[in-house]
């Protein structure tokens, strides 16, 4: 079972990053913070008294379900703007906004500054240019690459096969490295 | 370079990105974890409520173990007592409706026998009612 310091420390460690993977999916501040609030209330009530080895994993899961029930609230919501505007036209499209989602062009480039560093500018860079992914190639990429999963602990997640999380990654790196050539920046 | 390579190097960039937090978001981040930390230790530390009528006794799992079958049987008794009560009112209410019907032909056929109305009677319907008015006169 996690002591409180133990379950504190993971949290310190882990905050940011949840952070950051919320951010790149929300593209909020705000809803960002909201999501890692409402994932480290949900990981101390539900599962602190799991083992502290167990709450990587699950402060992940918790992560990205908790990303996936602000997109499901979100498809609800202009699901009803829709029908109730007149000015919006149903179209019924009933397939998964995460498969599809792209970026808005340019959406999160509003901290940029004149006076930072080459390095600064690169990471903003990779960081926007991650942004603009599709969710699930988003998703799976970080991941595999940034939260160090395995295929299978990615699957399990992402509840999709393995064979999917594969698909995505690499997809998700061929767009990644070409979107950067494109913008200058050779890794 | 391969996926992983690049994969690596992205990595690398991410988490600078995530060393460059702003000091709000960092203390936005800092306040959440510890309300969330305080939410759980509220939660773990909340009151276990027991039943007030456990009985007690020396061997605890005996007792949960005898008490979950007395439980058991009492929510069973608990919920067969209303059904059979149920089912004896309909049985006593149709009883009582045909005995009601059987004392009404009876008083047309007792009128009819001692030839004070005549055999068209049978089809009225509220004629029984006449003759228990006449007789409770």
């Amino acid at each position: 079972m996690a002591t409180r310091a133990e379950l504190s420390e993971f949290l310190a460690g882990a905050e940011r990053r949840a952070y950051k993977q919320a951010l790149f999916a929300v593209r909020d501040q705000d809803n960002a913070l909201d999501i890692v609030q409402d994932a480290m209330f949900k990981l101390s009530e539900s599962y602190g008294e799991r083992p502290a080895h167990e709450l990587p994993l699950l402060f992940t899961r918790i992560v990205q379900n908790v990303i996936h029930d602000f997109f499901r609230r979100q498809k609800v919501r202009s699901t009803w703007i829709t029908l109730f505007s007149a000015l919006s036209s149903a179209d019924g499209d009933e397939s998964d906004p995460l498969e599809t989602l792209e970026a808005r062009p340019g959406s999160a480039s509003a901290e940029s500054a004149a006076d930072q560093v080459e390095r600064e500018q690169v990471v903003k860079i990779i960081e926007q240019e991650i942004s603009r992914l599709p969710a699930r190639q988003r998703e799976a990429f970080l991941l595999r690459y940034w939260e160090d999963l395995d295929v299978a602990e990615t699957a399990v997640t992402m509840k999709c096969s393995e064979g999917s999380v594969k698909t995505h990654c690499s997809r998700a790196t061929q767009a990644l490295a070409k979107a950067l050539r494109a913008r200058g920046i050779e890794l | 370079m391969n996926e992983a390579e690049f994969a690596y190097r992205i990595r690398q960039a991410l988490d600078e990105g995530v060393e460059r937090l702003d000091y709000t978001v960092s203390l936005r981040l800092q306040k959440a974890r510890l309300a969330a930390i305080e939410r759980g230790v509220l939660r773990q530390s909340a009151p276990v409520w027991v039943p007030a009528l456990q009985l007690a006794s020396e061997d605890e799992s005996q007792s949960v173990d005898t008490q979950s079958r007395v439980s058991a049987w009492l929510l069973r008794f608990g919920l067969a007592v209303p059904l059979i009560a149920l089912a004896l009112g309909i049985v006593g209410i149709k009883q009582w409706q045909n005995d009601q019907m059987v004392a009404e032909v009876a008083d047309i056929d007792f009128a009819v026998l001692l030839d004070d109305t005549p055999i068209d009677t049978y089809a009225h319907q509220g004629y029984g009612v006449y003759l228990r008015n006449e007789n409770g006169m």
